[in-house]
């Protein structure tokens, strides 16, 4: 018989009540399809950065971030780094003109811009295949935690945790979503915050933080100018910048932090909602640094070590041990049960629980406003999603989170390797005409056309090949062709398809008719002027 | 052509900048290796502090220009 402490039990089951609770009161302020579509535009700016951080960050930065940052050495904290950074940059540069624009869904921007109704199929297509990855990720991650903290069977978890965001998604919408998932992000960052205090304490301070990291891990602190670089993907600057790079544009272009600037009251709650979103992020990822950094002393020195224990074997015994998900995803939960202390690992189940279900929320929030309104009303002309938009947005909700919970009942280690591609994928393959139709009165329709298709498939192969053929994703899919050694280039996650797709985006433009001068007026240069 | 703020490229310039020359020191001067500096550079800075004030500045001058021109948004 497993024994789970009360602290953890009492503490999940607490976070349990509190979003079902925030849920069904939301509901009674559902009006309207713009209430469930975009909380009917009345979301403050706390909230809203709040939702935008725990919606943004997956849950894979509370489950396999720390063994990453333990593997890759210091200059991953530098990818972090300029994941936040990304925040701030997306005030001016996408966040205040959508705002103002004032759409519903992801694809009405693209539809108006370019001038073409078809363009909701494309981008919806996209969206929705990097939804259904990224819900899948959010619904194994709420299990995983549920199993390995507090000992829950993790069928039991898959139905608990799909059941409790379906509930609040289909009582209240956007509404429940945005408030939910503020009080989501309220509790990961302080679960992460107590939690690297605790090690750090422990540790004897920064200082000693430092020291004894540098101790257990003797390459941890080196960068590519030091003789021995901590591992081979952080073995050269080029590596590093593409780290760096690699998920630093995606606050600007996701779909599910998009839609949250439809939400905001107006453009000013839109900006200062990215200055709460920037704080509370910030304080989670710096936890999530110290927490990385210190896993691997942590996990070797912890309840579940040996003489002579490796933080590699030791996880690997966590996945033997509970059969799901890989054994970098047992790394925050191995550090923090080292501490043996089971309200801050009470604390972390509720964290892990808020980021994933969040996450999953959110992007069911982002396919159900495109299938039913922009597909099924605006596209088919269905009379029933015209007359019945809500009821068909619950309809939609559900069969996307049900689907969801099918693949995550036996997940392939593929289809959740493939959420960091569909990152990437709609950085590359929609972001180009999200950016440059504000920016760039030159941006065509045949361009948008273009990238987004080439883009997804270019990529797909790219990703593939790299994993199946090289060996890794984070293998330049070329390598073999170019250099005749298969790591000869490391481009995390792909990091040239952003550039490549913003080149090709700028060719198609080129040469390409220019669209009509009214259409870019309304859509371009109204939209950005002072922004 | 649109073109963003003059506030967006301070933001930009200030982060990439420090981001820059944050790196030169190391590769140059190997300034990971002073115990604690990474904390205070990489993480209390360049993760959060810096960010938080380009947050900032991208929406109190924004604000600002739109009270000089007698209006909000």
């Amino acid at each position: 018989m497993v024994t789970v402490e009360a602290p953890v039990i009492g503490i999940t089951v607490l976070y349990f009540i509190a979003i079902i609770v925030i849920g069904y009161y939301s509901r009674q302020r559902l009006k309207s399809a713009t209430d469930y579509y975009v909380a009917g535009r009345q979301v403050g700016a706390v909230v809203n950065g709040l939702a935008l951080e725990s919606t943004y960050l997956s849950p894979a930065s509370m489950l396999g971030l720390p063994a990453y940052v333990f593997i890759i050495g210091y200059p991953f904290w530098w990818a972090m780094a300029a994941i936040i950074a990304g925040m701030p940059i997306a005030t001016l540069l996408t966040a205040s003109a959508l705002r103002k624009y004032a759409p519903t869904s992801f694809a009405d921007y693209y539809a108006d811009r370019y001038n073409d109704e078809r363009l909701r199929w494309l981008v919806g297509i996209v969206t929705v295949i990097a939804a259904v990855l990224y819900i899948t990720l959010s619904i194994v991650g709420m299990a995983l935690f549920l199993l390995a903290v507090a000992k829950v069977p993790y069928i039991i978890g898959l139905i608990v945790g799909t059941v409790i965001v379906m509930l609040y998604v289909v009582w209240g919408g956007m509404i429940a979503t945005s408030w939910n998932a503020a009080f989501q992000a309220a509790l990961m960052t302080i679960a992460a915050v107590i939690a690297a205090i605790a090690i750090v304490s422990s540790l004897g301070g920064i200082n000693g933080f430092y020291e004894a990291v540098a101790a257990n891990n003797p390459k941890f602190w080196n960068t590519p100018s030091d003789p021995q670089p901590p591992h081979v993907f952080s073995g050269t600057w080029i590596a590093v910048i593409g780290w760096f790079f690699v998920w630093h544009y995606g606050f600007a272009t996701m779909p599910y932090t998009v839609v949250r600037f439809f939400t905001t009251m107006d453009i000013k709650t839109a900006r200062r909602s990215i200055f709460w979103c920037t704080l509370f992020a910030g304080i989670f990822y710096v936890a999530l640094q110290v927490i990385g950094a210190s896993s691997k002393l942590m996990i070797e020195t912890g309840p579940m070590s040996g003489t002579g224990a490796n933080a590699v074997e030791i996880l690997k015994g966590y996945m033997a041990k509970y059969g799901v998900g890989g054994w970098p995803d047992y790394s925050m939960i191995a550090a923090v049960e080292a501490l043996q202390n089971p309200w801050v690992l009470g604390i972390l189940c509720a964290g892990g629980l808020a980021i994933a279900m969040s996450t999953a929320a959110g992007w069911v929030m982002v396919v159900n406003t495109l299938l039913t309104r922009d597909w099924g009303s605006m596209l088919l002309k269905s009379k029933f999603a015209q007359e019945r938009p809500i009821l068909l947005a619950r309809i939609v909700s559900v069969v996307f989170l049900a689907v969801g919970f099918i693949v995550a009942i036996n997940p392939p280690g593929l289809v959740l390797d493939l959420s960091g591609w569909a990152f990437v994928v709609i950085i590359s393959a929609l972001g180009p005409g999200l950016i440059l139709g504000l920016w760039w009165k030159r941006a065509t329709r045949a361009a948008m056309w273009t990238t987004a298709i080439i883009m997804t498939v270019l990529h797909l192969y790219a990703w593939l090949k790299a994993k199946l053929v090289l060996g890794h994703h984070a293998f330049f899919f070329l390598n073999d062709v170019l250099f005749g050694n298969k790591a000869a280039l490391i481009t995390p996650h792909q990091v040239w398809a952003i550039p490549v797709g913003f080149i090709l985006f700028i060719v198609v433009s080129l040469i390409t008719k220019p669209p009509q001068e009214e259409v870019v007026q309304k859509y371009c240069v109204e939209l950005t002027q002072e922004v | 052509m649109p073109w963003p703020p003059k506030v967006f490229w301070v933001g930009v310039v200030l982060y990439y900048g420090f981001t820059a020359l944050c790196w030169i020191a190391e590769a140059t001067s190997g300034i990971n290796h002073i115990v604690g500096a990474p904390f205070w550079y990489a993480a209390i800075l360049g993760t959060f502090l810096i960010p938080l004030f380009m947050s900032v500045i991208y929406f109190y001058f924004p604000e600002k220009a739109e009270e000089a021109r007698g209006g909000g948004a």
